[in-house]
């Protein structure tokens, strides 16, 4: 799929047309963003219906897990938006290979910064992700350095980069940094996805990692069933 | 306590009985019989029944013996074993020679009554009654078979081997249950004593616990009722208020921890939450991670940080908790004045940053989890 560099296409699926509007108004900050789907269910979706897919993972009582791990299997960009914050729940839904997790309390700011970092095929790790990552104990998880741990962790506590950089005593950049590796780190383990090779892809473009840390973490994962 | 449990005293007195008898009858059995077989081994109608018998109750006598130590004795198998014994008694005394029934020759009888002590030791009393009527009866056929029992000797001679034989099988028999119940009696005192002792201690405890909380109120709370009453306290103070809902968040959580509760480590600090939320600051409460059983000594500590920050909140505050592996860390950030009141005592992995540019004060308590003891003990305030 084509790297959008300046406008791009986002779908927004959500069983409550309030919420649809909702998005739709916190996305028209963002002059780049072009809402062009929008609906209730997400089964009749095929791959690349918008550049950035914004799904409920609650759709009319039903659990659309399956439907996010087809489409992201396809190569479609995903940010789910949910209300239900279960740790395994995110967990499953990074797994899938789904580019991000906004928890619906978490708001406009970490959305708009989500879905820009999905069209880029860049990582966006909010504070509910990052609790969740932290607390990770599942055996095939990656290992973490500890600046990544720390600022995993103080980021979901504070909310605020400023304040864990000054906490750190580094740059709000480098906390950011550290963020993203260990966001990167996570897609590389558990199953193979397209939108997981190009997250990875771009990290290496971007310098976040080197390309033999990825093929060492590689080597070191499990393989997945 | 040095008392064993009680069970344990009528398991060994059961034990200690099955061992006597089972060396009585092994003794009786290859010692007394064989020797009295082989005495007169030519003389027995015939020979090779005599010691057959003895064959068939040797090793009635093994199996019985080997289930009875360990145990496994059930009924059924001990009624059938009894009635083999029986019928390879019977055998033995019809190979006795004219005249012999009770001589220098008769051994069955006797052996058929110790198996059944044996046998039916964990019998209702009635079975080993009616094996031992058996076994006189055995006796008395005999005897009537080569009519000997015309004579008054005869007579005096049966009642007397009755008396013991059958006679000392009984009375083991009833000494062995009258020993049972006794131990079933100290077992029961030993129970109800170990109850006591127990109650005892969580009355103790029980009662430790209301002095302290009893304390608690007297050296923190009463002061601060009396300051207010006597007019030496303004309500109206900023630090007036502070303190109280410092000790408002203090006493829910006090509250909190004799609730019965899931987690009780969250359900503390959702007291200390609500106590805040009261004040109408807007508490998030996240927790990630499995929870492991949290002491309430480390509870108390780990709570109490976040208690003084949750009370120096003004319009909102997050509350997390996340229990990873190795550690539980417990985190508020809220918005709050400077922590010039934020005292952290007690708390040895405790550390407190107030960010004067976001005007957040953040605290965060951290638990090592399995490690015996925390290797970074530090208490700090940092202000930047």
């Amino acid at each position: 799929m084509a790297r959008p560099r300046t406008a791009f296409d986002v779908g927004i699926i959500d069983d409550h047309p309030v919420v649809i509007d909702g998005v739709r108004a916190w996305l028209a900050e963002e002059p780049r963003v072009r809402v062009r789907h929008t609906g209730e269910t997400i089964t009749d979706l095929r791959s690349g219906a918008a550049d950035v897919l914004i799904v409920d993972l609650n759709l009319n009582g039903r659990l659309v897990l399956p439907d996010i791990g087809a489409l992201a299997a396809a190569g479609q960009r995903i940010v789910v938006f949910s209300q239900f914050t279960d740790e395994s729940l995110v967990m499953d839904v990074l797994d899938m290979g789904a580019s991000g997790f906004v928890a619906k309390s978490e708001g406009q700011a970490h959305l708009l910064h989500a879905v820009r970092a999905a069209a880029a095929d860049r990582p966006y790790v909010p504070p509910t992700t990052a609790g969740v990552l932290v607390s990770d104990r599942s055996p095939a998880r990656p290992q973490l350095s500890p600046q990544e741990r720390t600022s995993l962790l103080w980021w979901f506590q504070s909310m605020s980069k400023a304040s864990v950089a000054r906490r750190m005593g580094v740059s709000v950049h480098t906390v950011d940094m550290y963020i993203k590796r260990a966001r990167v780190k996570y897609a590389q383990v558990g199953r193979a996805a397209p939108t997981k090779a190009d997250m990875l892809a771009r990290a290496i473009e971007d310098g976040l990692v080197t390309p033999g840390e990825v093929a060492n973490s590689v080597r070191r994962t499990p393989p997945s069933t | 306590m040095s008392t064993p449990p009680g069970e344990l005293i009528a398991v060994r007195y059961t034990h200690v009985i099955s061992v006597v008898v089972v060396v009585i009858v092994a003794i009786w059995h290859f010692g007394y019989d064989s020797m009295v077989l082989v005495r007169g081994w030519s003389r027995y109608e015939p020979a090779w029944a005599a010691l057959a018998a003895w064959l068939v109750l040797s090793v009635v006598q093994v199996i019985g013996s080997t289930l009875l130590l360990r145990s496994a004795l059930r009924g059924r198998v001990a009624r059938a074993l009894t009635l083999v014994a029986l019928l390879a008694g019977v055998v033995a005394v019809a190979t006795y020679p004219e005249g012999q029934a009770i001589s220098d020759l008769s051994w069955a009888a006797n052996t058929v009554g110790w198996f059944g002590v044996l046998l039916l030791l964990q019998r209702p009393l009635h079975e080993l009654l009616a094996l031992l009527s058996c076994t006189v009866a055995m006796t008395v056929i005999a005897l009537g078979a080569s009519g000997e029992l015309d004579t008054p000797v005869s007579w005096a001679l049966l009642i007397t081997t009755s008396y013991t034989t059958a006679g000392i099988q009984l009375t083991f028999a009833l000494l062995a249950r009258q020993l049972h119940h006794a131990a079933e009696l100290a077992t029961r005192a030993a129970g109800a004593q170990a109850d006591r002792l127990a109650r005892q201690v969580a009355e103790e405890t029980r009662h430790t616990e209301r002095r302290r909380r009893y304390r608690y109120m007297r050296d923190r709370i009463a002061p601060l009722l009396r300051d207010l009453a006597e007019g030496r306290a303004h309500p109206g103070h900023e630090a007036v208020r502070r303190s109280s809902a410092i000790e408002a968040a203090r006493l829910r959580r006090l509250f909190a921890e004799t609730e019965d509760a899931a987690h009780p480590l969250l359900h503390e600090l959702r007291a200390c939450a609500d106590v805040a939320e009261r004040r109408d600051v807007n508490v998030t409460f996240v927790c990630y991670g499995e929870l492991p059983d949290v002491p309430v000594a480390v509870r108390r500590w780990l709570t109490e940080g976040p208690l003084l920050a949750l009370a120096s909140a003004e319009v909102s505050a997050r509350v997390t908790v996340v229990a990873a592996a190795d550690e539980v860390t417990v985190s508020v950030a809220a918005d709050a004045a400077a922590p010039g009141t934020l005292r952290t005592s007690g708390s040895t992995d405790t550390s407190v940053m107030f960010d004067e540019k976001e005007n957040l004060l953040w605290l965060e308590s951290r638990w090592r989890v399995p490690g015996p003891r925390s290797t970074s003990a530090s208490s700090t305030i940092t202000r930047w």
